[in-house]
């Protein structure tokens, strides 16, 4: 496990681009800005469909007025498989936490989310919100979610919301009623709901995300 | 005057439960035609059926669009074909550009019929062109399809595509439903002006408002599954007077 300390008032944003799996543990001091984005989508090629990968986030605010960010994403196809777990402690008051975690699952691939949040008793006036949504495009695809929410502090504003499902059958329709082919009208779906993930990564990364984006768009200027 | 659209004897169920019962309807080029009927007559249903939404089945029947089988097409080859249904609830795609929607859209179809894609240059001056007619606001090309729209928004941008894309027979299935009179006078307009000697429309409405704005050149009644009667514009305005119930059929 790799250690970061993030000193008071410093920001550290980070994108972790198609790692074999991430074991990273963040400790923030006072007005800390942590921002990571844990991207798996491997571009499907013969040796991207059976990974395993496993990612243990830690973070720990020990100092007040701490922003954390967390935005994961994986399109797995194939056997692949990926475990995301995000362990947020605010061990003090006035910190703001916010997750969104996004899976798109084909074939037969496998995704899990485990999102352990724990607010201590002191840690009022805490902000902590933990997002994970997920899209099944096969009937053999397969999403487990565990949140944990740990809250011993009571004046705290703290969310948690978890779904799955497929793509919306009447958005295909449309798509196809104006000429657009079955396979690409999934695709932009697909694209769509990637997206929200990819474009909240920062200035300092804007290469990265714009690549991604054109990817996404598959864009041919 | 050639023959655009041969419905004959076309049944259709959803769930199992037949909802078209034998419609028999020739749509030549350069008609309009309104199909009026109370509700659950199987207006949507036949619009549904025309551009083949998988939650509907075909039992018995034909359709030819120019003489070729309009049913043994997907949805998606109806349309680049020249089908294009206005919806009555348009869908809202959350993440998909207009821009990259109706780029993608348009150049599907030009593919199809042998034509180099759009360059950017010249799809932007189309969607600019297009926009101004419908009295579409410029920020448009970034938001998402129909993400947010009001009701009018929506329907305008119905037929924003449709001048987009240029059909050949165009349905509007309740295409006046939930618009105030100065967002149906925009859209009967754009409707209006896209009216060639070539395309020909099926005006799909509960009331006769509507077609004040776009005249009907043959008026149907769609009861229980069947065209029940077939007239002129002054059938809609007997229908408006006396209601389905008084009509003599």
């Amino acid at each position: 496990m790799s250690e970061i300390i993030i000193h008071s008032g410093e920001r550290f944003e980070q994108v972790y681009l198609n790692e074999p799996g991430l074991d990273l543990h963040f400790v923030q001091e006072a007005g800390s800005t942590l921002k990571i984005h844990v991207l798996n989508i491997p571009d499907g090629t013969s040796g991207d469909r059976d990974i395993e990968i496993s990612n243990n986030i830690v973070v720990e605010q020990i100092g007040e007025g701490c922003e954390t960010e967390i935005y994961a994403l994986a399109h797995l196809q194939g056997e692949a498989h990926v475990t995301t777990e995000t362990h947020v402690k605010h061990a003090v008051g006035g910190g703001k936490s916010n997750q969104l975690l996004k899976f798109v699952l084909e074939d037969q691939a496998r995704g899990r989310f485990i999102g352990d949040l724990k607010i201590a008793p002191d840690a009022q006036k805490v902000e902590a919100h933990q997002t994970n949504r997920n899209l099944l495009l096969s009937e053999t695809a397969e999403m487990r979610t565990q949140p944990q929410l740990e809250i011993y502090a009571d004046d705290v504003q703290a969310t948690h919301g978890a779904s799955t499902g497929q793509l919306d059958e009447s958005a295909l329709f449309y798509m196809q009623q104006r000429g657009i082919d079955k396979e690409k009208a999934r695709q932009l779906l697909v694209g769509a709901f990637m997206k929200e993930v990819i474009e909240a990564i920062g200035e300092q990364h804007s290469a990265v995300r714009e690549q991604l984006l054109n990817a996404i768009d598959g864009v041919v200027e | 005057m050639s023959k655009l659209l041969e419905i004959k004897d076309l049944h259709a169920s959803i769930g199992g439960k037949e909802i078209l019962k034998g419609v028999n309807l020739t749509i030549n080029e350069g008609e309009v035609h309104a199909i009026m009927g109370p509700n659950g007559a199987g207006k949507s249903t036949l619009s549904a059926v025309l551009t083949g939404n998988p939650a509907y089945e075909v039992t018995r029947g034909k359709v030819y669009l120019k003489g070729q089988n309009l049913l043994a097409m997907e949805p998606e080859i109806r349309a680049r074909a020249g089908v294009f249904l206005s919806f009555q609830y348009p869908v809202e795609i959350p993440g998909v550009s207009m821009t990259n929607f109706m780029r993608t859209a348009i150049n599907a179809k030009r593919e199809y019929e042998g034509k180099e894609p759009l360059s950017p240059r010249e799809f932007l001056a189309l969607m600019r062109e297009k926009k101004k007619m419908l009295e579409l606001p410029d920020k448009l090309n970034n938001r998402s399809v129909n993400e947010g729209f009001s009701g009018g928004e929506k329907k305008k941008n119905e037929i924003f595509q449709m001048a987009m894309l240029e059909p050949c027979l165009s349905i509007l299935d309740e295409t006046d439903s939930g618009l105030d009179i100065d967002a149906l006078r925009i859209v009967a307009e754009g409707v209006n002006r896209l009216k060639t000697p070539e395309n020909a429309s099926i005006v799909i409405t509960h009331y006769q408002r509507l077609l004040d704005y776009i005249v009907p050149d043959f008026v149907h009644v769609l009861a229980d599954g069947k065209i029940v009667k077939t007239g002129d514009k002054s059938l809609a305005l007997e229908l408006e007077e006396k209601g389905y119930e008084g009509l003599s059929l």
